[in-house]
């Protein structure tokens, strides 16, 4: 799956919730370059982290991340 | 002492390391300077235990898109790495074998024992790769008849 075909609103969801990269890059256990890079569509989180992110969001992975590529690519 | 380790954070973390490599790098230094292995190798040993265990107490995990970077890093190494010690040791043992006249009497010899160390790197390399392939695709769930 390309990192391209993948749109994530975290940016939004972090000031809805007021957190700076650092907060939230210490309260999901990663690194502020992850973040950023998450972020900017540079790279994809994994399954865990994606999920990490949406439960402290107290939201659906869905909401966060959505996939706008094409059909059953395998 | 814990109590400073348990707070600590990656950033923390990072900066002790860099005072660390620069503490070793200089006894390294020292060692250089008066011819003694012994304390260099101290010196080394000693950094590196200390940031083992500083690494530890702290609970430093390995961010995910690092590991990635890592993951992607080693694979482009070993792609660019192991063709080039197959090449360089074939290239080294082919006047040996084809009695080519480009080296003088018995010079090729130096060229051919090379290219053996050489050759066995690059199957060393390959071993290594083979096993650690191997390893990672049965721990990953690989290989498996189970339906």
């Amino acid at each position: 799956m390309e990192v391209e075909a993948m749109k994530n609103k975290l940016k939004v969801f972090r000031a809805m919730h007021d957190l700076t990269q650092e907060e939230l890059a210490d309260k999901i256990g990663v690194s502020r370059q992850t973040v950023i890079a998450i972020e900017s569509d540079k790279y994809l989180p994994s399954l865990g982290l994606a999920f990490k992110i949406a439960r402290l969001f107290k939201v659906k992975v869905e909401d966060i991340f959505t996939y706008e590529g094409g059909g059953n690519e395998n | 002492m814990y109590y400073i380790m348990f707070i600590m954070g990656r950033k923390k973390y990072k900066q002790l390391r860099v005072v660390v490599s620069f503490f070793v790098g200089a006894i390294v230094a020292v060692a250089v300077f008066n011819n003694s292995y012994l304390l260099s190798i101290a010196g080394v040993l000693t950094g590196m235990i200390f940031m083992i265990l500083v690494r530890a107490k702290a609970k430093i995990r390995t961010d995910e898109r690092e590991a990635t970077i890592q993951e992607k890093a080693a694979r482009m190494t070993y792609a660019i790495f192991a063709p080039t010690l197959g090449i360089a040791a074939f290239l080294l043992l082919l006047p040996s074998k084809g009695g080519l006249t480009v080296f003088s009497k018995g010079e090729w010899l130096y060229t051919e024992s090379l290219g053996m160390v050489l050759a066995y790197l690059a199957l060393f390399l390959i071993a290594i790769y083979a096993i650690s392939y191997h390893f990672f695709n049965k721990k990953y769930g690989g290989g498996g008849n189970e339906e």
